[in-house]
């Protein structure tokens, strides 16, 4: 018989349930978009915040020490110390570590001088957009070109094997009058002719590189006269934020504990995957950029402050929104609870018979809810970061822990109006 | 032996005493009708024979048991088990059946059989409208649906009030033949009315005035 009053309670009262079911569906929806876009925006932040450059400078050992005691800068290392280099068949050895997935690209350099219309230029080769295939099988596309997507480039990346193609910086381009597809010599730096080039791009980065010519790794390797060796790598990782324990380790990762070390080794902290990188490559030093990766983990925690709120604050207004139609609903129904108390219910069997019709109908709007959150999730994911949100199955449960306990606060001033209401009261207006 | 007994009770609201010191006393089988002006009290006293509320002072004793010390759970459960509610306003939950509405007061008191509500409305004449919706049934429909409702559980007493107060002459007339029959067999019953014509169905009248018991009239 409970389950035929709750049945014809449910069918028969379809509209006024519905708009209980609509505001928990209203609430659940974002709490499920915000759930989602919270536990999703730290990677999606992070490949965002990603786009703008490297955090991890990958330099050769001996040349590291030196910059370490003058406080050099990686790339102004490179430009005083040219003999040091690391191997180019190394670097796939950065996609083989312990948080491989957390390298979302990473490129090297060599620079080498050339003369350009009569002045030494600077000419970096790298990868524009290299394919890589790992010793495990994994296939790896990376290069410069997707680590320094905002540059402005007219024209396109060169291409890795074009053996006379490059990308003019755009204050150099200016300089020397040169286009996309002008054709122009270059001699090496001790005045050979190397040939004709052609411009393929022109990029402005609003650094340094502006006054530099760019080529594909092994035209440089060629020029320079270093076959297989590169000076540096911009690495760029998905990091989790610095904490206390992460700048610990940076300083001194034998200063930790066995079970700290552990922690540390196994969460994606910059200090965690450089010292990772630099044990699979012994002869290199890998340097964090400290400024991005402590600017990223501010960013990212504030992110995710923000939506945390947000969804506290859509929960707390649903809760109000569920009470008020609650209890303006056993008001409404205040004559048939007290018929039913008149019958021989009791406070709890009638509370009981409530709450469930309460909670089936608030399930009916979660599950909605649940559902239309994901979709506002996606339209949010499309709007601001341009990717799908990934749906997080630990989400579900939380939805569902959520809606009870929404459901159950804002039933309360209902349940106590139950305890309170008197058959007589309703039954004859005494 | 008395099925009923009020003991000198009395119920003040504040400054309002709607009872004051009612001694009455109901025979196993017997009909009572309580009549007064609006105001005397007859609400009051259903309330207190109904175990819905208690009496400021005094004692009313119900088959037997004193219900004076009893709590509101206590309450609830003597109303289950030994008193049969018939409403002006019928009562019936307007998203259930008339069988489900008569199987309600089952579910309440032990356990539901739907054989038997069936006969119970039948034994009202609405067994072809079972499956009907409150408001697909006449006022007096409704109203039969409410005394197999209230006859479901076997009760020791039924109390109704003000049973024709909401029906036309033909539903009156159909509705107070079944307290006749429920009285010819055995039934006691307790009626608040306003209507002398009804009050006369039952053996004696006892006029309330005031809160305070002005007469008892045999029929």
């Amino acid at each position: 018989m409970f389950w035929k009053i709750i049945f014809g309670a449910l069918t028969r009262q379809k509209s006024k349930l519905a708009l209980i079911a609509f505001t928990v569906a209203l609430g659940v929806s974002l709490a499920t978009a915000m759930l989602n876009v919270m536990f999703d925006v730290g990677d999606k932040v992070n490949q965002e915040l990603k786009t703008y450059g490297a955090n991890l400078n990958v330099v050769p050992k001996g040349l590291s020490i030196l910059g370490e005691m003058y406080a050099l800068d990686p790339a102004e290392e490179v430009a005083k110390r040219p003999e040091q280099h690391l191997r180019e068949e190394d670097l796939v050895k950065i996609k083989m570590i312990f948080w491989a997935y957390n390298i979302v690209d990473f490129a090297p350099y060599l620079e080498t001088k050339v003369m350009l219309g009569g002045q030494a230029v600077t000419m970096m080769g790298t990868w524009f957009d290299k394919h890589l295939t790992l010793p495990t099988g994994d296939e790896v596309d990376t290069g410069m070109a997707r680590m320094k997507s905002w540059w402005d480039v007219t024209g396109f990346f060169v291409r890795d094997d074009e053996t006379h193609g490059v990308m003019l910086g755009a204050a150099l381009a200016a300089r020397l009058n040169l286009g996309v597809g002008d054709s122009f010599p270059i001699a090496g730096g001790d005045g050979e002719a190397l040939g004709e080039f052609i411009v393929r791009g022109v990029f402005h980065s609003g650094g340094d590189e502006d006054n530099q010519i760019f080529v594909p790794l092994r035209l440089a390797q060629r020029i320079a006269g270093k076959p297989g060796l590169v000076q540096r790598v911009e690495v760029s990782a998905l990091t989790t934020p610095e904490n206390e324990l992460a700048r610990r380790a940076a300083q001194d990762p034998n200063s930790l504990s066995r079970l700290e070390w552990d922690t540390w080794y196994c969460t994606a902290y910059i200090s965690a995957i450089a010292y990772q990188i630099e044990e699979i490559m012994p002869d290199a030093r890998v340097k964090a950029v400290l400024q991005v990766a402590e600017s990223e983990g501010a960013i990212l925690q504030k992110t995710q402050l923000l939506m945390f709120l947000l969804t506290v604050l859509g929960l707390f207004c649903s809760s109000l929104a569920i009470s008020n139609l609650v209890t303006a609903n056993v008001m409404e129904r205040s004559t048939e609870i007290g018929l039913l108390k008149a019958l021989g219910a009791t406070t709890v069997s009638v509370t009981l018979l409530i709450m469930t019709e309460i909670l089936i109908t608030s399930l009916a709007g979660g599950i909605a809810g649940y559902f239309a959150g994901l979709g506002f999730a996606q339209i949010i994911g499309r709007a601001v970061f341009g990717s799908a949100v990934t749906a997080k199955m630990l989400v579900v449960p939380l939805v569902a822990l959520l809606v009870l306990l929404v459901t159950l606060a804002g039933s309360l001033p209902a349940v106590r109006m139950l305890l309170l209401l008197r058959p007589t009261e309703v039954l004859h207006g005494k | 032996m008395n099925i009923l007994e009020l003991l000198d009770i009395s119920k003040i609201y504040g400054p309002v005493k709607a009872l004051q010191n009612i001694d009455l006393s109901l025979e196993q089988g017997e009909w009572i009708a309580i009549m007064g002006p609006s105001g005397s009290g007859k609400t009051t006293m259903m309330n207190i024979i109904g175990c819905m509320d208690k009496p400021s002072s005094g004692s009313v004793i119900l088959d037997g048991e004193s219900l004076s010390r009893l709590s509101a759970e206590e309450l609830t459960g003597i109303r289950r088990d030994k008193i049969g509610l018939v409403f002006q306003q019928f009562h019936l939950v307007p998203y259930l059946t008339a069988l489900e509405n008569v199987m309600v007061a089952q579910y309440y008191h032990s356990m539901t059989d739907e054989k038997e509500a069936l006969r119970a409305l039948e034994r009202v004449g609405l067994r072809d409208r079972a499956k009907h919706l409150p408001r697909q049934l006449s006022g007096g429909e409704q109203q039969r649906v409410c005394i197999a409702r209230a006859l479901i559980n076997y009760p020791k007493l039924i109390l109704a009030d003000e049973p024709t107060g909401n029906l036309d002459e033909s539903n009156e007339g159909v509705v107070m033949e079944l307290f006749r029959q429920l009285h010819k067999e055995g039934s006691s019953i307790v009626m608040v009315t306003h209507d002398p014509g009804v009050a006369a169905h039952a053996e004696k009248t006892v006029v309330l005035e005031h809160g305070r018991l002005a007469r008892i009239t045999i029929n």
